[in-house]
């Protein structure tokens, strides 16, 4: 036990070499995100939480992957060491010549300043590892707040920076998973818990509840939040958005049939991203709209999964869907969600499109502004399990360390730390 | 043809395809459309296969093989309206026929439309009145779609008649999610039961990682010769994966239906490598080949000897080899001498052991067994030239070499006795005499605490294991065995639930190690514990 005793000491002596120390020398350390990056993944978290220990970070976007440059502090070293993260270190002459580099090419460094404060939409009772977003966050060690209906209701959203929505129905129909799991007993519970929030809440059903809550989260990043969404919620809360004032649910869900003429009503100004999508009126068709491309739960519509190109953009004057894209590979393997992807026809003419998918007409990463803040969706469920199918077991990301797919939303965590410039293109 | 498939093999796609070309126009076997079909894809001309094949149909408008080559060939090419004229042309030329609706269908689900797909088979089922010749397509299709009851169902009925698809019936059902499996069982394994349904859900249960379960699905065959051979095939693939009680039961149970010899000394050594040692008798009796000696002392008896060796029956065992020394091959007669000499080891008796050796002549001097009693002796050097010969490569035998091949001297009793201890599996005794040992024996200290503080932790005594892992990480801070016992140490605190104790364990070791090969492991467990990947995972 002495030995362990002296091992914990040494931990609290290296936690006392707090971030904000002083640079042991004048250097950089360099995490390349290249193929030379042992751990991509973990090579976020250690810049997250370079950040938040208040130390200034630097991401050098198109340059090796989209490399960060941080101070070289022991503790760093030893964080990286710990996690397999490669490092370089980079000495003040190599910094101007990399500095050099950087001006001459698409290439650009932005600082990054303060790690955003991060919250995720997901029942209380969820699991991380039902999420993509809570399952790189947890692997990379970035810090979150797992919120839900009740905190949204009572005004929490203002606490946040950031917050991520992932497979969600916010047109409260439960995903039209009643199609296929009307009895076992997962869905019955959700069911049962929702509609019991939902009165506890003071609304007469889950869609009204859900609703209200997309009305929460249109306003908060009206109010300059970030908002990134994958899956079924990017659909689904533009449709609780847009169809604020119809009935779009179905007759299951609150007791009444969708509105005959719910699709002429849709209020399109009041969505983020999407346009004149047309509302799937049938209960016992698995799919919300026309929205996604793939249908994948519509036997008759399936698109079959291709691979999608990541659009690239001028760092320098575009820094914002340049920090989105960053990666090392630029064509990645597509994958299914209860939304996919989103077909170009219903996109609104404002929105910057991150990836697509060649000849499709469909798109597969979206961002974009609304009021003060800004909006990025991803299709799909799980970048490294194209196939997720309820109950699948979870992905192990340390069997992915240097996936480009969860780089995607690694980008999003940590784009709202830059200190931003104005889009100019 | 011969030339054509020379040319073919050696990559000589041009000069092969007139070859094949003229074989089909004077003989229109398989082979050869087959052949030019192979070398047309080859050289990206697939549409020039298209007016042979239209004239060999107009010849032999009944064979299918003609017609499922074109609906492939047009799938290649991707013309789908002609893909779908040739199937509406095959099933009016033969409207009874399964085999357009069959073809097609299979096309469809390559395509990846399974719901296109699925309306053919419905309009099949319609033309022909019945789904029994489309249940192959249906199953694909159903797995296609995500409908996996339906889709064991399905295979449930196409194994009824084509057992040989149990292999391709599992490895379309193995995506089926956890909460769905149990439904598929209850399809694969609805009674009666069925050697093509029963072969399929076993070959499942192996893919989700429960090899337990599929000897469970294989187990309810009735017994007769056909279940046997399944059995032992099963047995057979279970002893090559090392799962010895598995094979055990399965070849016992084929024995059972099917008794041969060969297939009772087979589940006798099955029986013996799973640790049941004392089953070898009633497997394989030697009563049953009391009129054959010679078959006797060449199959029954090296089991039974391995069998008594280990339960330490030497007097047996030596009683045994003499009984059946007449019929002993030269080189059976050594190895069965090294088993007499075990069993006395493992009874305590090295100089009987010494004398079964000595029994098979000069040449038992050089053999592993001489090098293990060299060992057991203290005789270090002996036992490194020996024991390095040794073509065994077991765990013990690592052990052995790890810990002989750096200790300097000839001469260690003290390490003899430990290793002697360990043979008699008196597990106690040998960690506490590798404890001791490692005093006098500084250079190889680490390695024998390690070999020590393994035998505490098989016993379950994780206090006396953490005391040498601290012991090692203290005083051999740069020795490969400190690494290797911190990360046992961490993973030990692990599992009693103390996270931070692991955490802190793994966090030396990846720092104080940074070369070490088990940085990974390390790092591994450091997630677990860390909570940063899924549990279990």
């Amino acid at each position: 036990m002495k030995l362990l005793s002296q091992l914990r000491r040494a931990a609290a002596a290296a936690a006392l070499l707090a971030l904000s120390a002083v640079p042991a020398r004048a250097q950089r350390l360099l995490i390349p995100m290249d193929d030379g990056q042992t751990d991509q993944l973990k090579a976020y978290g250690l810049t997250y939480n370079a950040m938040k220990g208040g130390l200034q970070a630097e991401w050098l976007l198109n340059y090796r992957g989209g490399s960060f440059l941080l101070p070289d502090v022991p503790a760093l070293r030893r964080q990286a060491s710990l996690d397999g993260i490669a490092v370089e270190p980079v000495s003040d002459q190599q910094l101007t010549a990399l500095r050099r580099e950087l001006a001459g090419g698409n290439m650009e460094s932005v600082p990054l300043e303060k790690a955003p404060r991060i919250a995720v939409y997901s029942p209380p009772d969820a699991a991380p590892w039902d999420d993509a977003v809570t399952l790189a966050l947890k692997y990379a060690g970035i810090e979150f707040t797992p919120i839900y209906d009740d905190e949204v209701e009572r005004g929490d959203l203002s606490k946040y920076d950031w917050i991520h929505l992932h497979h969600e129905d916010f047109t409260g129909q439960f995903n039209k998973f009643q199609l296929g799991y009307r009895d076992a007993p997962w869905f019955r519970e959700l069911v049962a818990k929702s509609a019991a929030s939902a009165k506890r809440l003071g609304f007469a059903s889950v869609p009204g509840l859900k609703k209200d809550v997309a009305e929460h989260i249109r306003a908060f990043v009206e109010r300059g939040g970030f908002l990134f969404a994958m899956c079924g919620a990017t659909e689904t809360l533009e449709l609780a958005i847009a169809g604020h004032d119809v009935d779009i649910a179905g007759e299951f869900a609150d007791g009444s049939p969708m509105d005959l003429d719910a699709d002429a009503r849709m209020n399109w100004k009041r969505a983020l991203a999407f346009k004149d999508a047309h509302l799937e009126h049938s209960p016992f068709v698995n799919s919300m709209s026309d929205i996604d491309g793939h249908q994948v739960n519509v036997p008759g519509r399936r698109q079959p999964l291709g691979t999608f190109t990541l659009f690239n953009f001028s760092a320098k004057f575009d820094p914002v869907p340049s920090m989105l894209v960053q990666n090392h590979r630029s064509v990645i393997n597509d994958f299914y969600g209860v939304t996919t992807s989103f077909t170009k026809a219903t996109l609104k003419p404002g929105d910057v499109v991150l990836a697509t998918e060649e000849g499709a007409p469909w798109v597969k990463y979206i961002h974009g502004d609304y009021g003060k803040g800004t909006w990025t969706y991803l299709g799909g469920h799980d970048p490294e399990d194209p196939q997720h199918a309820v109950g699948n077991p979870p992905t192990d990301l340390s069997l992915h360390k240097s996936s480009p797919g969860y780089r995607l939303i690694l980008n999003n965590v940590l784009f709202p730390a830059a200190k931003k410039k104005p889009l100019k293109t | 043809m011969l030339r054509a498939l020379d040319l073919e093999a050696s990559g000589k796609f041009r000069e092969a395809a007139p070859i094949f070309r003229a074989a089909l126009r004077a003989t229109p076997t398989a082979g050869a459309l087959l052949g030019l079909e192979r070398v047309y894809a080859e050289l990206h001309m697939s549409d020039s296969l298209l007016p042979p094949l239209d004239s060999l149909i107009a010849r032999r408008p009944r064979e299918p093989l003609y017609r499922s080559v074109k609906l492939r060939t047009l799938q290649i090419l991707r013309r789908d309206d002609q893909l779908r004229a040739a199937f509406e042309q095959w099933t009016r030329d033969l409207p009874r026929d399964p085999a357009p609706y069959r073809e097609y269908a299979r096309v469809l689900i390559q395509l990846g439309r399974p719901a296109a797909a699925d309306s053919i088979v419905q309009r099949g089922r319609a033309a022909l009145g019945s789904a029994r010749d489309l249940q192959y397509e249906t199953a694909q299709l159903r797995a296609a779609m995500g409908q996996w009851t339906a889709s064991a169902t399905a295979w449930r009925a196409a194994l009824a008649t084509a057992p040989h698809l149990a292999n391709a019936a599992a490895y379309a059902l193995a995506p089926t999610p956890n909460a769905t499996r149990d439904s598929v069982r209850v399809a694969l394994s609805a009674p009666p039961a069925e050697p093509g349904a029963r072969r399929g859900l076993a070959e499942l249960e192996l893919l989700w990682g429960r090899p337990q379960a599929a000897w469970e699905a294989m187990r309810a065959l009735p017994a007769d010769t056909a279940s046997a051979t399944v059995w032992e095939e099963f047995g057979e693939r279970a002893m090559e994966d090392e799962r010895y009680a598995l094979a055990r039961d399965a070849l016992r149970a084929a024995l059972n239906a099917r008794r041969t010899p060969a297939l009772a000394v087979r589940a006798a050594t099955a029986a013996a490598r799973a640790g049941t040692p004392q089953d070898v008798f009633v497997i394989a009796p030697l009563s049953e080949v009391e009129g054959d000696p010679a078959r006797a002392a060449r199959d029954y008896v090296p089991v039974h000897v391995d069998a008594l060796a280990a339960l330490g029956r030497a007097a047996d065992a030596d009683a045994l080899v003499r009984r059946y020394d007449r019929w002993l091959a030269p080189g059976q007669r050594m190895r069965l001498a090294q088993l007499v000499a075990t069993a006395w080891v493992r009874a305590g008796d090295l100089g009987r052991a010494r004398a079964a050796l000595a029994s098979v002549g000069p040449d038992a001097d050089s053999s592993e067994a001489a090098g293990w009693l060299a060992l057991y002796e203290g005789r270090l050097g002996a036992a490194r030239v020996l024991l390095r010969a040794a073509r065994d490569p077991s765990p013990d035998l690592a052990l052995a070499l790890g810990i002989v091949s750096r200790t300097r001297g000839d001469s260690a009793p003290e390490l003899g006795a430990g290793f002697l201890a360990l043979a008699r599996r008196d597990s106690a005794a040998a960690a506490a005499t590798f404890v001791a040992a490692a005093a006098q024996h500084p250079e190889v200290a680490s390695a024998l605490l390690l070999a020590a503080s393994r035998l505490h932790s098989a016993r379950g005594d994780a206090a006396g294991a953490i005391a040498l892992w601290g012991r090692i990480v203290a005083e051999s801070p740069d020795s490969p065995e400190a690494a290797e016992g911190e990360l046992e140490w961490a993973r030990a605190l692990r599992r009693r639930g103390d996270r931070a104790g692991a955490a802190a364990h793994l966090e030396h070791l990846i720092l104080s190690a940074p070369r070490s090969a088990l940085l990974p492991q390390a790092r591994r467990e450091l997630e677990l514990v860390r909570g940063a990947v899924p549990p279990g995972s």
